[in-house]
């Protein structure tokens, strides 16, 4: 007989993403913050501040005053880079602060992060973690969002994350190398796209990358536009209405053929037995997830390889987290008390 | 009947083995099609391949392949050979002579890194004793030279404050000069003013301009603890590589904006016999001009070989490429050789004498003197 989980535990789920980071408990805790952190440069800001370090917006706000890392830009933290790890181990420690997880609890943390990170830089993780956790486990995002979602036989996940687009093909078990692919074609490139076309077209206003991702997070689409897009930046100190539609169309499916592409040939690669059931059961999270008319336009653009569903999820700031939450739920405490 | 509470099982359980670092005991259903998951571009290179290879056995009915015979290890002869109706059939005839074994270069378990499975056709190909590109009259018309760092990337600086970037783009710019005063190659460098270029910025330009040939050139450092040394070496691409190409490799690696999706997909090219033999060669052929004349002005310059490294700037380029450390910046003297325009030039012209010996004369056909071929020996050992 299984040992019986105890009763002081606490289970988190965490999902760090390039952009946000997310915690999810089982205390019922749900928090989420900009995946940014900040030590400051000296002691004038250190006093001015009153921190040691500063997360989220917060950082992004104070910016000036700090040293700011976004430690897992491009979906990995870069070899030998000690700000970042110390970075993901700041971070990991004040989203177990924000689950409001008590000094009595002992707790096991199951974190994902993107694909490319697990692959390369899973110890590093795993050592940050373990300063605040000694029962954790750490899994590539789109698998905790398919744990979450209990879609674990012959189901693709797509995670459109900032950093990264993350395939993954689940088939009855922990996803292998060749189960998985990354591009890096993802949000941020989609940013820098559009930065790059408004600025082109309208050299008279002043864009920054921040407004331009405000803009994609409000209206980004792709396929045809349910209304013209209109925003209002600063020309010479004052805001002026632009029509940025076509703009943000071209920026929004820079993408997509780099993703439609490889999620079709991670297909073609799978058992063709079951490549049929895959293409039926394509899920879609992450934050690009919520690009209008995604579902459709990936469903129109891959008719013309094999008809394909494509399913966006409803939540997915949570997803990965909640995924993550119910992983360390499950695992049995014989496998935990090994962990 | 509900399958759902075993896979729940089964996946839990695949966690907790790849946390713990237990070996996989279980992978569920596996793809049956490829067991080892080659990536499409893969089995098209073994297409590829036995293409080539029955290519070869049809140019073979009236080919004049020519091998090698050594009677001794500092001498080698050309003989021709009666042409073979099949090249399947002189396959057993194709026994490692003496040139390989003291001449090291064409040893098949280093052009491909295995005599057996899927890179047997390879290894037949390789070992005819002859250049793949000489063998498909393959001519070169573009050369793409890559000036290594730039912009905010200085790369090594030197005691007196002579920086990598503009080191390497000026001797970049004089070898392009003088190829193209040659009239037979279109030359392209990947930037020709002082800015930062990604290495995948600089494979996407030798692609986009179809280039035939990249040499990437860069200038060493060394830490301070290492001494003065100042050495020379030249690489091609290559995943097998000892611990110093290692380090190497990485530190050109940084900032590569390479992912490791990217980084898969272009090993699973490293079957690319031509490129991998004929960047060999090139390597080579640059290496003896640049380390034997820059030891006649320097007598203190040491020559760290031409080897393999798992560069990406080299991994991405599809065509024979080499990566050139110069010298060492580090060391006081040559930091000060390296800024004088004279010195440059020298090098430049000893980069360009090693690709036109390259291009123009198959290295396998050149008498070796004793010390070469020691030291290839013993730097591939």
């Amino acid at each position: 007989m299984s040992p019986a989980k105890k009763d002081n535990m606490l289970y988190i789920g965490i999902d760090l993403g390039t952009s946000r980071s997310v915690v999810s408990c089982s205390n019922g805790s749900r928090k989420w913050v900009e995946s940014y952190v900040g030590w400051p440069k000296d002691f004038v800001a250190k006093k001015m501040l009153g921190k040691r370090v500063l997360f989220g917006s917060d950082a992004v706000e104070h910016r000036l005053a700090l040293n700011l890392s976004r430690p897992l830009k491009n979906g990995v933290l870069k070899e030998g880079t000690e700000q970042d790890e110390a970075a993901v181990q700041e971070l990991i420690g004040h989203l177990i602060e924000l689950a409001d997880v008590g000094q009595d609890n002992d707790i096991c943390v199951a974190v994902g992060v993107p694909a490319e990170a697990l692959k390369i830089n899973k110890t590093a993780i795993k050592n940050a973690i373990s300063q605040h956790a000694k029962k954790l486990m750490v899994v590539s995002e789109p698998f905790s969002v398919a744990y979450g979602l209990g879609a674990l036989d012959n189901t693709m996940i797509i995670d459109i994350g900032a950093g990264t687009v993350d395939f993954c093909i689940m088939h009855g078990t922990v996803p292998l190398e060749e189960d998985q692919r990354s591009i890096l074609m993802a949000g941020d490139y989609v940013d820098e796209q559009l930065f790059k076309l408004l600025t082109e077209k309208h050299p008279e206003a002043d864009f920054t990358l921040t407004m331009v991702r405000k803009f994609k997070e409000k209206h980004g689409f792709v396929g045809e536009p349910k209304r013209r897009v209109k925003i209002e930046a600063p020309v010479d100190g004052k805001f002026t209405e632009f029509d940025i539609t076509e703009e943000m169309r071209k920026a929004c499916e820079s993408p997509m053929p780099a993703i439609i592409e490889t999620a079709i040939d991670l297909i073609a690669n799978f058992d063709p037995e079951f490549q049929q059931a895959v293409r039926k059961n394509i899920i879609v999270a992450g934050g690009g997830s919520q690009l209008a008319g995604l579902n459709t336009f990936l469903s129109e653009a891959t008719k013309q390889f094999e008809p394909c569903t494509f399913t966006c999820i409803t939540d997915p700031l949570y997803a990965g987290a909640d995924g993550a939450l119910q992983l360390a739920d499950d695992m049995p405490e014989e496998f935990l008390e090994k962990l | 009947m509900n399958r759902k509470p075993d896979i729940k099982t089964t996946v839990l359980r695949g966690v907790y083995e790849d946390n713990a670092g237990i070996p996989r005991s279980c992978h569920g259903r596996r793809r049956s099609k490829f067991p080892s998951g080659p990536s499409s571009s893969g089995r098209l290179g073994k297409l590829t391949l036995l293409a080539l290879l029955g290519l070869v056995a049809i140019i073979g009915i009236n080919f004049r392949f020519v091998t090698v015979s050594v009677t001794g290890p500092a001498a080698m002869q050309v003989m021709p050979v009666q042409s073979q109706p099949l090249l399947a059939e002189t396959m057993p005839a194709l026994s490692v002579s003496a040139a390989d074994l003291v001449y090291d270069r064409y040893r098949p378990t280093e052009v491909l890194g295995s005599t057996t499975g899927d890179n047997r056709d390879g290894t037949v190909l390789s070992h005819v004793g002859m250049p793949l590109a000489e063998l498909f009259s393959l001519k070169v018309k573009t050369i793409v030279i890559d000036p290594g760092h730039g912009g905010i990337d200085p790369g090594a600086k030197g005691h007196r404050g002579l920086m990598e970037k503009d080191v390497t783009l000026d001797i970049a710019k004089r070898l392009r000069d003088k190829l193209v005063k040659l009239g037979k190659y279109r030359v392209l460098l990947t930037r020709d003013d002082d800015r930062k270029v990604y290495l995948k910025e600089r494979v996407a330009f030798a692609k986009a301009k179809r280039a035939d040939l990249f040499i990437s050139i860069h200038i060493n450092s060394v830490p301070a603890e290492a001494g003065s040394v100042n050495y020379v070496e030249t690489y091609y691409f290559g995943a097998r590589a000892d611990q110093q190409s290692l380090d190497m490799a990485e530190k050109e690696n940084r900032d590569s904006d390479y992912t490791i999706g990217d980084f898969r997909e272009v090993v699973a090219r490293i079957g690319d016999t031509l490129k991998r033999e004929e960047s060999r060669e090139l390597a080579w052929s640059i290496h003896k001009h640049l380390y034997t004349s820059l030891k006649r002005q320097n007598p203190g310059i040491v020559d760290a070989g031409f080897k393999a490294g798992p560069f990406m700037v080299l991994l991405g380029v599809q065509v024979p490429s080499v990566l050139v450390e110069v010298s060492c910046i580090s060391n006081e003297a040559e930091e000060a050789r390296l800024g004088t325009r004279a010195y440059r030039d020298s090098v430049a012209d000893l980069l360009k004498d090693g690709i036109v010996e390259y291009l123009d004369h198959p290295a396998y056909l050149k008498t070796i003197d004793r010390g070469e071929t020691q030291y290839v020996a013993s730097q591939e050992r």
